[in-house]
């Protein structure tokens, strides 16, 4: 799960995410005042499903990839999330179930000077969810 | 799962941040919502709620307390401003970049 290491690619790749999907797509923000550090998190939740019907011999990779990308974020979390992301079934070609695997967009800070950026993705996304879906695009 | 209105939302987000302060984190997450009050349906069972378009979930927690809102276009101008003006005032604990004589003066003597 990427790590971005500027603002302004995080906003742009969280902004089209969400036009992509907005029914799916979640925003996260994690503050930690005691350890001085700020995480948002925008996904789309969608798991890369192997194969549903077809007998595979990794069954349930998508879902124990997903559990653990959801707990273990900073530790091994990241060897899953290599698996996930490509989401490449092993063996069977699947015929239905979703390729496209997962975003997990993530941005980490400890700076004062980016709690405004967030705040205002934040609220630039939160009026685009409530906004109409004729007018949805909107310019600030 | 605690469903407040916006305005008692807002202040027990302001405990939450309070009570987090020397330990823990704040964890705010924020969806689409379509207005459904019942479970998804099974295959073949009937869909029978009509989306609504105009609603966002908004949910806090500090590991132990949850508590969530639903803000619709109607009220967002108005919450957007308390929120916005909560989480600036709120997280506060983060390093700020101060290229004054003083950094300078600690990075010299390092």
């Amino acid at each position: 799960m990427p790590y971005y290491q500027t603002w302004e690619e995080f906003a742009r790749a969280a902004e089209k995410l969400y036009l992509t999907a907005p029914m799916k797509v979640r925003v996260v923000i994690k503050y930690r005042h005691c350890d001085g550090n700020l995480r948002i998190k925008v996904t789309d939740d969608a798991v890369a499903h192997t194969s549903l019907r077809s007998p595979c011999a990794t069954p349930s990779v998508g879902w124990s990839g997903v559990k653990l990308a959801a707990i273990g974020l900073r530790t091994s979390g990241s060897l899953f999330s290599g698996v996930l992301n490509h989401s490449s079934p092993s063996g069977s070609p699947t015929d239905k179930s979703e390729f496209g695997g997962f975003q997990c967009l993530q941005y980490k800070t400890d700076q004062a000077q980016d709690v405004k950026k967030i705040e205002k993705l934040h609220g630039k996304l939160m009026r685009l969810m409530v906004s109409k879906e004729s007018g949805a695009m909107e310019t600030d | 799962m605690v469903l407040l209105e916006n305005d008692s939302f807002l202040t027990e987000l302001t405990r939450l941040f309070q009570k987090c302060r020397t330990s823990g984190s704040v964890a705010i997450t924020l969806k689409k919502y379509d207005g459904r009050t019942k479970p998804v349906p099974r295959k073949g069972h009937p869909v029978n709620y009509e989306p609504a378009d105009n609603k966002c979930l908004l949910r806090a927690s500090d590991g132990k307390k949850k508590i969530s809102t639903v803000v619709s276009s109607k009220e967002v101008i108005k919450f957007q401003m308390a929120y916005s003006n909560l989480l600036r005032a709120h997280m506060d604990g983060l390093k700020k970049k101060d290229k004054k004589s003083k950094s300078k003066k600690t990075k010299a003597t390092q």
